[in-house]
């Protein structure tokens, strides 16, 4: 069943356009690490903060306001760079243990930064104690380096 | 020597032919790279928003300056490590690529850019720190900060497609 929803969408319109062209996948692929990097610069400026580093003159919660416009446009930029990836190279990636790696880890990372650390930083600074914002901003950073290391490794599967 | 020669000799040197048949040092050095990267970009790239006059305007300038140093410097010292053992481990395959070239040039710029902003338009920030949108020659230093630093990205992701350069460059000969 999963097998044969990665064999259509290799087969889809969107796959077939995208390999097409001999620019559109490098192209694609810049515009994707563009935004790795708004969604990383976006994360760190903010975990950072939660472990008593970084911008600590700021209130927490209005370093993660300013934050936040660039890593939700990083994460939407980054689905809809990464879509077309996918598609057109989809029977790879489900035999690739990295793909799979990647996608839980990205999917606890997305659960993770709007459950508990959205919760972390709308609370009231005072009242958290000085362990539990770090423990949360070393979890977030975490889970998306593990992302970036399924990423990474799966054009070397 | 030549600089071909110099790239011929870096790459006959036993521990560049150790790291080049090593199974785990490419995917752990390039890895390294991309997360060091994440790293020094994001972070520049919030700062650069800051100086443009389109993010984190709350924060005075010289507060991100100062408290994202120490981080972006980190991820610059990683970034030059890892780069540097992966141009080791393979300097003819880097010799004749027309991407990284433009890579390092660009890398250049954008360290020019910076430096020559700290010598002119930082000196008054004292006037203009806390401004939600900081003078023009802040506002250009962090435009072309944020355009030198995607060029930076763009190009060393390109480095991996050799074949798609003007044709200029294939004329050259180089590889």
């Amino acid at each position: 069943m999963v097998l044969e929803f990665f064999e259509w969408m290799e087969g889809s319109a969107l796959s077939l356009t995208f390999q097409s062209a001999v620019w559109y996948s490098p192209l694609i692929q810049v515009m994707h690490l563009v935004a790795v990097a708004f969604f990383s610069g976006a994360l760190l400026l903010v975990d950072l903060r939660m472990l008593g580093v970084g911008l600590t003159a700021q209130p927490l919660r209005q370093v993660a306001q300013d934050a936040q416009p660039w890593l939700v446009g990083g994460l939407v930029a980054l689905a809809i760079t990464g879509t077309p990836t996918m598609a057109s190279t989809s029977i790879k990636q489900y035999y690739s243990p990295f793909w799979w790696w990647k996608m839980e880890m990205l999917l606890l990372g997305v659960i993770f930064i709007f459950t508990v650390r959205r919760k972390v930083i709308e609370a009231d600074e005072g009242s958290l104690g000085p362990v539990w914002p770090k423990v949360v901003a070393l979890t977030s950073m975490g889970l998306f380096l593990g992302v970036t290391i399924g990423a990474r490794l799966i054009g070397l599967s | 020597m030549s600089l071909r020669g110099l790239f011929e000799w870096l790459e006959a040197m036993p521990m560049s032919t150790a790291l080049r048949e090593s199974i785990y040092g490419y995917p752990i050095l390039l890895t390294s790279h991309v997360v060091s990267m994440c790293v020094i970009a994001g972070l520049l790239i919030m700062m650069d928003l800051r100086l443009t006059g389109v993010g984190n305007l709350r924060t005075p300038v010289t507060h991100i300056q100062h408290r994202l140093f120490p981080w972006q410097m980190l991820g610059l010292a990683m970034s030059v490590v890892s780069g540097g053992l992966l141009f080791y481990g393979q300097p003819m395959r880097f010799y004749g690529n027309f991407w990284f070239w433009l890579k390092n040039l660009l890398l250049l710029a954008a360290l020019a850019n910076a430096l020559y902003f700290h010598r002119t338009t930082y000196r008054t920030v004292a006037a203009w720190d806390t401004d939600a949108v900081p003078p023009t020659p802040a506002r250009v230093a962090g435009a072309l900060g944020l355009m030198l630093w995607a060029g930076v990205m763009v190009t060393g992701r390109m480095i991996a497609y050799s074949g798609l350069v003007p044709q200029w460059w294939l004329d050259l000969g180089l590889t």
